[in-house]
């Protein structure tokens, strides 16, 4: 079972000579699986058996055998992506404030999309994490957009994680709530509950890994499609009753998927659908708002930096929360004292210490002298307007070195292991990333002289960026 | 003018029912039988007025019934006029919760009426954070400030974008410009 889930892909259906009708949201559904004792059920359907599909849980539908293989849909609501905006515009002319309806438009059958084709007007992520992991999501967002044109989504994330949604212009609401509560206060816990049940979603993802608790706080925004990940033990029971997708991830930490930590859900958006092919995922990108640039701009003046020459140092070890690491990459943090013996070999651009508390600038200052320009950032938003005036990123495994990658500056990432760094930096040449990995696995050990080599392509003349 | 004779009648609530009937029997025969003696425990005491309609009537109130009293007025050729008189008396316990609720009652009346009128609630400090003025508060300022920088975001890249795509083609602009001369 898992290890048909964790395949990348299943293999597209359309590629067999029968027309493949499927409703959009119950695509996986497995016959042969479903009925493995009712052979003649099996033997009538067997065209629509596809080998990587996941056993749907039985106690949601008993009666569901998946999609009638003789039903004919017409071509209204029934395939393709749904419309941009089904609201036709208002009319000037009436009195009451009446909508102008084209000819043919009728209101009753409107929403049929949402039954027949699985439109999502609606949608709700629910993210679980810190900023490392809510930056990862952006993605996923702009894939929500684009494979439902006209989708309004919305945020439930952690206090933190929500502060990453300034670089997000494909969000509405973003709402914190401590996903990670155990034991939430009464009333929160209802306030969250009412407001998302208010909003009356149409779908709803949550990548924090639900138990049955969780199961019913999503159940109970009364969403169409409840989609989370499920513990992979036996912390799920009871859950999938409650939910209509589940993924099982590899292990209990998401985040150790690196960069594509989402992929099963991923996966599973970006089905195919009737006439609309595999969504793809496309890249990271964060875009940044005038107003922080301004006050960015002003802080790294203030520390003595111009725009266009300086590089942005990140990852300072530090008992601060505001230190962006990933949750699947724990040793991720460079004491300052060998930022320092780095920072000496850059000629030509200022380094700049961003740090995530106050109380480090004395030692930043002790470590690499008082004329060190230090800007203190604690806010994704800020730390990508740094970034992205700058002429480069040397960062360990922090959100710093995704935000370069979304920007496209030139990085540094310095890894504690090889595979941590393939895992969170794939694709690190097309990103114009550079990894630099510790040999014994501690990020401490890491080579500080290779690190120097490769620092020195900052001091080359600044045209190449 | 008839004689009108009148009888009182002072009865316990538990023989209610039985008194009406005994008296237009008594009063036909013997008009200044006092019909009450019938039952009379012999702490009624009875006056009955002659010549006077409205005699005066004293009874004693007793302690915690509420009294009864029937007033039968009889007339030659006529129907006898029936009727039934009550007296409450309010124990010290009811009073005193008559009083603490008008007490209550008053208070809480100056309380509402009187904020009504209280310009603190139309304050800034009161409506300042999510009142909305109907009591209810909404806590949604924080979020309608950050969608509304996230709208301002939207609009500012596809700006950009359109900028972008348009940037090469300025003569789409001057193309515009004459359109717009022409109207």
């Amino acid at each position: 079972m898992a290890t048909t889930t964790i395949l990348p892909k299943s293999i597209p259906h359309f590629l067999t000579t029968r027309p493949y009708f499927a409703i959009t949201h119950v695509t996986n559904v497995p016959f042969l699986i479903n009925n493995p004792l009712d052979t003649s059920f099996s033997a009538k359907k067997s065209g629509n058996y596809r080998p990587n599909c996941k056993k749907k849980n039985p106690w949601l539908d008993p009666f569901d055998y998946g999609d009638d293989p003789e039903m004919e849909y017409g071509s209204l609501f029934a395939d393709g992506k749904q419309d941009e905006d089904p609201r036709p515009p208002d009319n000037p002319d009436n009195p009451y404030g009446f909508l102008k309806f084209p000819m043919g438009y009728s209101v009753e059958i409107a929403s049929l999309g949402l039954k027949i084709r699985g439109d999502v007007r609606r949608c709700c992520c629910v993210i679980d994490g810190g900023v490392y992991e809510n930056l990862l999501f952006f993605p996923i967002i702009q894939m929500i957009k684009d494979r439902y044109p006209g989708v309004q989504v919305d945020i439930l994330s952690t206090a933190r994680g929500k502060q990453t949604f300034e670089l997000n212009k494909n969000v509405r609401w973003a709402n914190a709530y401590d996903l990670d509560d155990d034991f939430p206060e009464p009333a929160e816990y209802t306030d969250m509950v009412g407001i998302l049940k208010s909003r009356y979603y149409d779908m709803i993802l949550s990548t924090k890994l639900a138990g049955i608790g969780h199961a019913v706080f999503l159940f109970m925004s009364t969403a169409r499609d409840r989609v989370s990940y499920i513990y992979p033990n036996v912390n799920s029971a009871g859950a999938g009753l409650f939910l209509s997708e589940t993924f099982t991830p590899d292990s209990m930490n998401l985040s150790e998927g690196g960069y594509h930590m989402y992929r099963q859900m991923v996966d599973w958006l970006g089905r195919p659908a009737r006439k609309v092919p595999r969504q793809p995922l496309p890249p990271l990108k964060v875009s940044i708002s005038r107003k922080i640039r301004e006050v960015v701009e002003a802080k790294y003046k203030n520390a003595g930096a111009q725009k266009g020459k300086y590089i942005v140092i990140h990852g300072i070890k530090s008992d601060s929360k505001a230190s962006m690491q990933s949750r699947g990459d724990a040793d991720s943090l460079l004491p300052i004292e060998i930022w320092a013996k780095i920072a000496e070999e850059i000629r030509g651009v200022k380094p700049v210490f961003v740090i995530p508390h106050e109380k480090e600038r004395e030692d930043v200052e002790d470590a690499v002298g008082l004329d060190a320009s230090i800007v203190f950032i604690t806010t994704p938003g800020q730390l990508a307007a740094l970034i992205d005036d700058s002429a480069g990123v040397i960062a360990t495994n922090t959100a710093a070195i995704q935000l370069a990658n979304a920007r496209g500056k030139p990085s540094f990432g310095l890894f504690c292991s090889e595979d941590k760094a393939r895992s969170f930096v794939p694709n690190a040449e097309e990103k114009k990333c550079a990894t630099i990995s510790s040999k014994t696995g501690k990020l401490v050990d890491i080579d500080v002289e290779a690190v120097k080599s490769a620092v020195q392509i900052f001091t080359m003349p600044l045209a190449i960026f | 003018m008839a004689e009108t004779v009148m009888s009182f009648t002072v009865i316990t609530p538990t023989i209610q029912c039985h008194a009406p009937k005994l008296e237009l029997h008594t009063f036909t025969k013997s008009l200044r039988h006092c019909s009450s003696s019938a039952f009379g425990n012999g702490r009624h005491q009875i006056q009955v007025g002659k010549s006077t309609r409205n005699s005066g009537l004293r009874v004693k109130a007793f302690p915690d019934w509420p009294l009864m009293a029937i007033l039968v007025e009889h007339m030659e050729g006529q129907r006898d006029l029936i009727t039934h008189k009550s007296v409450w008396h309010l124990s010290d316990e009811a009073m005193k919760n008559v009083y603490t609720f008008y007490i209550m009652f008053t208070v809480w009346g100056c309380c509402f009426f009187g904020s009504t009128k209280d310009p603190y609630y139309d304050s800034e400090q009161y409506r300042g954070d999510g009142g909305d003025g109907t009591g209810h508060w909404v806590y949604e300022k924080q979020e309608d400030i950050e969608e509304a920088a996230r709208a301002e975001l939207w609009r500012e890249e596809l700006i950009e974008e359109i900028e972008q795509k348009v940037g090469g083609l300025p003569e789409l602009e001057e193309a515009g410009k004459k359109e717009q001369l022409v109207k």
